[in-house]
């Protein structure tokens, strides 16, 4: 390493550990501009001249017209789109949201009766704004921000969590941990890791008879091997772990994630409906879901819009054509009562209050599901491609590639 | 601003303040307040012009950039810089902690630069933005550009002899690639 690399991997590092900018700031900024209007037309007060004094004392600029468009730059429309691409090539982003990585999943025989379904990642290379392959790990997850990610590597469970930097490609720091991981989540602030604890491999499948149709057929593990989390403090490199015991509604891979304030844990159980989620404190005990994220569904990534006043739900309607027309529902968080649809089939992220991204299909209700990244707007119809259409393989039912987004 | 601007002020600043804040911190040499002040005089000045302003991300970062390159902020009064503890070294290897004490020497030199030297440093390790851009962005030449990253790093080895240890073959600036994503506008 020379010195240059050093202040690289130093300025990352301090970066990587701030905290997201306190809510309210554009108020605030707002709030200080009319007082400065006030301030022009009376004296300044002396308490608060230091930061009127600044603003002022700033070098007049032009309006901004032909500058340079620095890596992560956003136009007021925030959209990064590659509809020719699938799978993605090209950073592909929209607002908050930005495609970190995305992976495909294939099965792996180890022996003549078992094997796991093991997935490959590709990952936003920061520099270069391209996906690059990375084969080395079996999960991943991003930070927001995209700075950093950690990593299990192919075994698992895993004893050791990477934290690898995207710039680089380069694991940072191995965190080594005594109970063995198979999932990974980053809380919403990037200061906390929840890493999911198992006994085996969650991904592991064995051969069985299917006593209906007398033919051989691979099937997961049906009791979850989990046996709690580990909240990690990434900077630190310190793991304190607990035991959760499983329920009848926890099947196989269970991962858990933060809820949107990162007091809580949630992770998917099996139950009477689609989508149900079991929530838990820190310690790992059980506990009623919070006010307003008792309406959500694991299998609908996009959860809460940025105020928080908005629920992204399910896949509500959809219109035959060429082609086919989805809409998904928003409902009140707190009430679960649908305030309008939108459309997309499956909404996957929130660009900001009013935008999400989601995938839409491009085919007609009777013909093959195929489906594209797209973004949606709240009330309107307008849909704007993100990506091409994914391909899917109608035999195995498996898709070409699964997206993973994170806050930019 | 009319209600469609403010709307659209608000949002940039939920979606992109966190990014430009990591940013702004760095400028102040990890001051997270400064960092704060710097951004937010950013916003009011972004705030004052939204109506014409085309690419509102841009015209922050370089008010930033200005801002903390300006000669007024030479004469600003020096504050104190907290600098976190080295994280403990648990059960990690030695390299892992020789390389993060080395991290904490950075960033205590990283903070003793002049705002100029550091913002140098930023943009071209941590925007990893090529020279001719920086020089665009600061309205200087590339020379200059070239000749103040190269005197902030020996001053940031002749503020810590540690870093000695590292390879002084390489000191010249690696060349940064350009790497502006595509954009496309529906």
């Amino acid at each position: 390493m020379n010195v240059e690399e050093l202040v690289r991997e130093t300025l990352r590092e301090q970066a990587a550990a701030q905290g997201p900018a306190a809510p309210g700031l554009a108020d605030r900024v707002l709030a200080v501009r009319r007082r400065r209007r006030v301030r022009r037309l009376a004296s300044v007060a002396a308490a608060t001249a230091a930061v009127v004094a600044v603003v002022v004392a700033v070098p007049m600029l032009d309006t901004g017209k032909g500058d340079v468009h620095p890596v992560g730059t956003v136009g007021r429309d925030g959209i990064h789109a590659h509809p020719d691409q699938t799978p993605p090539k090209d950073m592909i982003a929209a607002g908050r949201s930005a495609l970190a990585a995305y992976y495909t999943e294939s099965f792996v025989a180890r022996t003549k009766d078992e094997g796991t379904s093991e997935r490959t990642y590709r990952l936003l290379d920061t520099r270069t704004g391209t996906y690059r392959k990375d084969g080395r790990w079996s999960h991943v997850a991003v930070a927001p921000g995209l700075r950093t990610a950690a990593v299990l590597e192919r075994s698992l469970p895993a004893r050791r969590i990477g934290l690898l930097d995207l710039a680089t490609g380069e694991v940072e720091r191995w965190i080594p941990v005594d109970h063995g991981v198979g999932g990974l989540a980053f809380s919403g602030d990037g200061r906390r890791l929840v890493a999911t604890t198992y006994a085996e491999n969650p991904d592991a499948q064995f051969k069985k008879r299917n006593p209906l149709t007398g033919k051989d057929g691979w099937v997961g593990v049906h009791a979850s091997p989990r046996t709690g989390f580990l909240l990690v403090d990434p900077a630190a490199g310190t793991a304190t772990w607990s035991r959760v015991t499983n329920g009848p509604g926890v099947l196989g891979r269970a991962d858990f994630a933060f809820t949107r304030d990162d007091r809580l844990l949630f992770a998917r159980i099996v139950g009477s409906k689609d989508g149900m989620e079991q929530f838990y404190d820190l310690a790992g005990k059980p506990v009623t879901a919070p006010a307003d994220e008792r309406h959500l569904r694991w299998d609908v990534g996009a959860r809460l819009s940025p105020n928080g006043r908005l629920a992204a739900l399910g896949l509500a309607r959809e219109v035959d054509g060429s082609p086919g027309r989805s809409y998904s529902s928003i409902r009140d968080p707190r009430t679960g009562k649908e305030i309008t649809k939108v459309r997309g089939a499956q909404l996957l992220a929130w660009a900001d209050d009013k935008r999400l991204i989601a995938w839409e299909r491009v085919s007609g209700l009777e013909e093959p599901y195929r489906a594209r990244l797209v973004l949606v707007t709240l009330s309107s119809e307008k849909v704007v491609p993100l990506s091409g259409t994914r391909m899917f393989d109608d035999d195995r039912e498996t898709v070409e590639w699964e997206p993973v987004f994170v806050r930019r | 601003m009319d209600a469609a601007e403010l709307d659209g002020f608000r949002e940039f600043v939920e979606n992109r303040s966190s990014a430009l804040l990591r940013t702004a911190v760095l400028l102040c040499g990890g001051d997270r307040h400064a960092g704060e002040d710097l951004l937010q005089n950013a916003l009011v000045r972004a705030a004052g012009k939204w109506q014409r302003i085309d690419e509102p991300e841009a015209y922050v970062r370089r008010i930033l950039y200005r801002q903390q390159v300006g000669r007024w902020r030479l004469k600003w009064p020096r504050r104190e810089v907290s600098v976190a503890e080295p994280p403990e070294a648990g059960t990690a290897g030695a390299d892992t902690v020789a390389a993060a004490e080395l991290r904490v020497v950075m960033r205590q030199v990283l903070s003793r630069l002049t705002a100029r030297q550091r913002t140098m440093l930023v943009l071209r390790y941590f925007e990893d933005l090529p020279e001719s851009e920086v020089a665009r962005l600061l309205g200087c030449s590339v020379g200059t550009v070239r000749s103040t990253t190269h005197r902030s790093l020996a001053r940031l080895r002749s503020l810590a002899p540690e870093l000695a240890a590292l390879d002084p073959a390489r000191t010249e600036p690696r060349p940064s690639r350009d790497f502006s994503p595509m954009e496309v506008r529906p």
